[in-house]
């Protein structure tokens, strides 16, 4: 595909997934008013026009990004919010807002971030401000406990879940931190027994991250933020050092955390005892799983039709088990479709991890999909039995201003990712970001200051004017 | 790292294959055992969000229906299901509930009402863009006119009155009291639901089972229709037979003698002993008849054997079987004549009649003359069946002799003279609850059909002996006149000439 159809293949797609939305929207409150109404029509221009901004947005600040991640999100973002306003009209309201706030963030971030490898320079910063995230609702008087986990804070009027902020700034840390370190990691020279370690100093990176995930774990009782958290790390290592070495150690440092979590806490065990029946505890803890399941089954093939169920009997229906609500509305075939979506993220994802050239944007290509590909698997997986359930949002899909926002900022970054190595490789013209233009008018000005100044007749100046992109590049982009 | 990156991503994959295959287990393999799951309670929802069809009496009343909730003051369902004729029906319609499930015709034609049966769901098909609902109607032999005046006759008396058509074994009415109101019943509120029913429960009377067809008691002398068809079927007895006048029996095995009615002087020719009911009579003649006979005798009037009633939850009549009766003569000659552990269905006690009108042919009762679809289409129309052929036709006609006997000048000649003159058959009934030295308490029973020669109705109207006020009587007496009451008003408004 020629790389400037691509905008034109998004511009398909998003009109096609904010046609299936407003569809889906109509049947939904059809099935529960028997009306169609009014409503509809300014639904569906203001859910066009938001998309159609986020589109031109791309088309002006990333055209060379992959044309079907935005659509996908976006279809995703659609069938979510469908089932919000299907459950409750005032959650609904709150979402919409969530929704323009989340589109913003997507912009502001292909604004910001206009250089990926740019990125890799703020890694501590990044580091600092992802720990602190993560930690933040562990301290009195901010974090606030839902529904047993500890994963809420409170800034005044804020509330939110920094733990879906902190995922993405830490993926940019452990890339910034991995590509630089990898073959030194690699390398493996510290020889414990058998064992081919890296040297303690470069190790104990991996330690720590995955002290942090057990902090979450223990300290904030939120077990599918901190299985998200360490596999996140494994994986990104994995990747980088190329080494299958660090996936086993990862696997079996989180086996024995996990094992001696199960041991140590009861909520844990509590858990894993639901996983496995959760049928003779339906009175108790079991009673949310139980519900979904009947829900998903009551669903079928074809789905009860939208506003047609019960979603409303499954508890926190909108949040973790919104997936439940989608299999018993929408059947296997919309369940399916979810799933779909997802893996063709993964995959997008995971392609512009592969095409890209320089390790860097590599590693947070693959880790940015890894976390969306985990996360929607932990939460469904839950949902559905695979795994034991672990509190999480479902991506895109589930209520929630924290969840949404962080994963359209992770949306924009990937679309950087894939935009820069589009470049790259030469598909499109390495044009000028527009702070770079700012940069080259100001040094011209100076030049041209300096020029007047002095009355040199020198050539350089005079090349400046002329070609002066080539040199400003090699100003700015220095950090490679 | 793209070898590394590849393999995440086949990994990824096989993640997502698994919740794939785990969701088409839920949805597809296991969901018919998650539907059913004890807990699940999603059909039962469903179908409270809908319609629901009514069901509707021979004369055109509806006694069970569904109606839109208004959704400002109900917001559990959006139908309510509502029994417009209260009582009067309770113990056929019974109710739908949500927390405390179905009964009687609610439950047991669950699917048609709601337009679940498959041959709805298919026929509903061709309309699936019309919007149209697919539920379908019951609707009943029982004609709410003849139900009314049933309860009118028996008034505030625990005890019912079952009609049927002998000739097809239709129920035509059939009331038992106490009732309760079902629209108490089905109210939303869980916890008012629970609160009546518990209240329903601890009542006495057990107003929610009908004591019509749900329990059994004591026929007492209408039992003898039974013994002396047995009798007459084995060629024991007929009209020739004659009895000596003798004020009481003692059985073998026994001291304890067995008298009749006020300690009379019974005795004389088939007719006389028949229509006077006397139990030294029949004491003897179920001890002549024997255990053997008496027990496969009953058992061929379906006596011991589930009745094939649409109605769930029946009670079933008893005997006695060989084995308890061979060597206990005494025990045989007293059920003879309807007392001690023969224990009869009042519903039973009208088939009995009914069969002696009907030719000796005992058909199937039932209350449900068809179910409908939503346009009114048949979906199932009961054809009559015969269920027992206990006596041949000769003997029905020397028992509808012997019954009209008792209406003309026996223990119904107080109270079962028709209106214009129209002859009705009967045996009355007073079965003794009390044991010695208790104050007296009795059943009074009354069977009948009529007219004689050509029977239209049968009847079976008993008297619960809750205290002592029906000691005094026999079963004629007091329950003649509600038989009389309901033959009568049955006879000059047949079902055609609808006002």
């Amino acid at each position: 595909m020629h790389p400037l159809s691509r905008r034109s293949t998004e511009l398909g797609l998003v009109i096609m997934a904010a046609t299936i939305t407003a569809a889906a929207y109509t049947l939904a409150l059809l099935g529960k008013k028997s009306t169609i109404p009014p409503i509809i029509v300014p639904f569906f221009v203001a859910l066009l026009g938001l998309l159609l901004l986020a589109h031109l947005a791309t088309r002006l600040l990333a055209r060379g990004a992959d044309s079907t991640l935005l659509p996908l999100a976006a279809m995703l973002h659609g069938i979510g919010y469908v089932m919000i306003a299907r459950l409750n009209d005032r959650l609904a309201a709150l979402q919409t807002t969530w929704t323009f706030v989340a589109i913003a963030a997507y912009i502001a971030t292909l604004l910001v971030v206009q250089r990926a490898p740019d990125l890799a320079r703020y890694k501590w910063t990044f580091f600092i401000l992802g720990a602190g995230l993560l930690l933040l609702p562990l301290v009195p008087g901010v974090g606030r406990s839902v529904g047993g986990a500890r994963i809420w804070v409170n800034l005044g009027p804020i509330n939110f879940q920094p733990g879906e902020f902190a995922k993405i700034l830490l993926a940019l840390f452990f890339a910034g931190y991995l590509y630089e370190r990898r073959e030194l990691i690699a390398a493996s020279t510290w020889h414990l027994g058998p064992l081919r370690l890296p040297e303690p100093r470069y190790f104990f990176p991996i330690v720590l991250a995955w002290g942090f995930a057990v902090i979450v774990m223990v300290g904030e009782k939120d077990l599918g933020t901190s299985l998200l958290f360490f596999t996140l790390f494994v994986v990104m290592l994995w990747v980088a050092t190329e080494r299958a070495t660090f996936l086993v150690l990862g696997l079996v440092l989180f086996g024995g955390a996990a094992y001696m979590s199960f041991r140590m806490f009861h909520h844990v065990r509590d858990r894993v005892d639901i996983w496995l029946d959760p049928w003779s505890r339906y009175q108790g803890k079991g009673y949310q799983i139980v519900q979904g399941i009947f829900a998903i089954g009551d669903g079928g093939l074809g789905g009860t039709g939208l506003g047609q169920g019960r979603p409303d009997l499954v508890p926190a229906v909108q949040n973790d088990f919104i997936f439940a609500a989608i299999a018993e509305e929408l059947g296997l075939f919309g369940a399916t479709a979810v799933l779909i979506s997802f893996l063709l993220i993964v995959g997008a994802g995971l392609r512009i991890a592969v095409r890209a050239e320089r390790p860097f944007e590599k590693l947070l290509a693959t880790g940015l999909t890894a976390l969306l590909g985990v996360q929607a698997f932990i939460i469904i997986g839950g949902v559905i039995r695979v795994v034991p359930l672990t509190g999480i949002a479902l991506p895109f899909v589930s209520y929630g201003g924290s969840s949404l926002v962080a994963n359209y900022v992770l949306l924009a970054l990937l679309m950087r990712v894939s935009d820069s190595t589009s470049r790259r490789i030469g598909e499109l013209p390495d044009d000028p970001t527009i702070n770079e233009r700012f940069l080259a008018w100001k040094l011209r000005r100076q030049l041209r200051k300096q020029t007047k100044r002095t009355g040199a007749t020198t050539a350089g100046p005079t090349d400046v004017s002329s070609d002066d992109t080539v040199l400003v590049t090699g100003h700015v982009r220095s950090v490679e | 790292m793209n070898t590394q990156i590849r393999h995440l991503a086949a990994g990824l994959l096989v993640c997502y294959l698994v919740l794939f295959v785990q969701l088409n287990l839920l949805q597809v393999v296991k969901r018919d055992r998650i539907a059913s799951n004890t807990n699940n309670t999603r059909a039962v929802l469903r179908d409270f969000d809908k319609p629901r069809g009514p069901i509707v009496t021979a004369d055109g009343v509806t006694i069970a229906m569904s109606e839109p909730t208004d959704p400002t003051i109900d917001k559990t369902f959006k139908y309510q299901r509502k029994y417009p004729t209260g009582e009067l029906f309770a113990n056929v319609s019974g109710y739908y509930t949500y927390a405390f499930g179905a009964t009687k015709i609610e439950k047991k034609y669950t699917d048609v009402l709601a337009g679940r049966t498959s041959e709805q769901q298919l026929r509903s098909i061709a309309s699936i863009f019309s919007n149209q609902d697919s539920t379908g109607s019951v609707q009943l032999t029982m004609r709410a006119d003849l139900q009314q005046v049933a309860r009118d006759a028996l008034g505030a008396n625990e005890g019912s009155v079952v009609v049927l058509d002998p000739r097809t074994g239709a129920v035509l009415a059939m009331w038992s009291y106490p009732s309760y109101d079902p629209n108490l019943v089905a109210v939303h509120n869980n916890k008012q639901a629970n609160d009546v029913i518990q209240f329903l429960n601890a009542l006495p009377g057990k107003p929610t089972l009908a004591n019509a067809y749900q329990e059994r008691y004591m026929p007492g002398s209408t039992f003898k229709v039974i013994t002396a068809g047995i009798a007459l079927e084995n060629g024991l007895i007929d009209f020739s037979s004659t009895w000596a006048n003798e004020t009481s029996y003692t059985p073998p095995q026994t001291t304890n003698p067995i008298g009749n009615y006020h300690g009379e002087l019974c005795g004389g020719d088939l007719r006389e002993v028949f229509r006077r009911s006397c139990n030294t009579v029949f004491a003897r003649t179920a001890v002549a008849v024997g255990a053997d006979k008496m027990v496969a005798g009953t058992a061929a009037w379906g006596v011991g054997e589930k009745i094939p009633f649409d109605l769930p939850g029946g009670a079933v009549s008893n005997f006695g079987t060989v084995a308890e009766l061979k060597d206990a003569i005494p025990k045989l000659a007293i059920r003879g004549f309807g007392q001690d552990d023969d224990l009869m269905v009042p519903l039973h006690m009208a088939m009995v009649a009914a069969t002696v009108a009907n030719g000796g042919v005992m058909m199937q009762p039932y209350v449900v003359a068809a179910t409908l679809d939503h346009d009114g289409k048949v979906l199932n129309q009961t054809t009559p069946q015969v269920w027992k052929t206990p006596i041949s036709p000769t003997t029905a006609v020397k028992l509808t002799d012997l019954m009209i006997g008792v209406v003309q000048n026996g223990t119904a000649k107080c109270c079962l003279q028709l209106a214009n003159g129209i002859q009705a058959a009967a045996k009355t009934g007073t079965a003794q609850l009390n044991a010695q030295g208790q104050p007296q308490r009795s059943h009074a029973w009354i069977i009948a059909f009529a007219p004689a020669d050509q029977p239209q109705y049968a009847v079976a109207v008993m008297f619960k002996g809750v205290n002592a006020d029906i000691s005094a009587s026999t079963g004629g007496r007091l329950a003649g006149p509600v038989a009389k009451t309901i033959l009568d008003w049955a006879l000059a408004h047949p079902l055609g000439e609808r006002k």
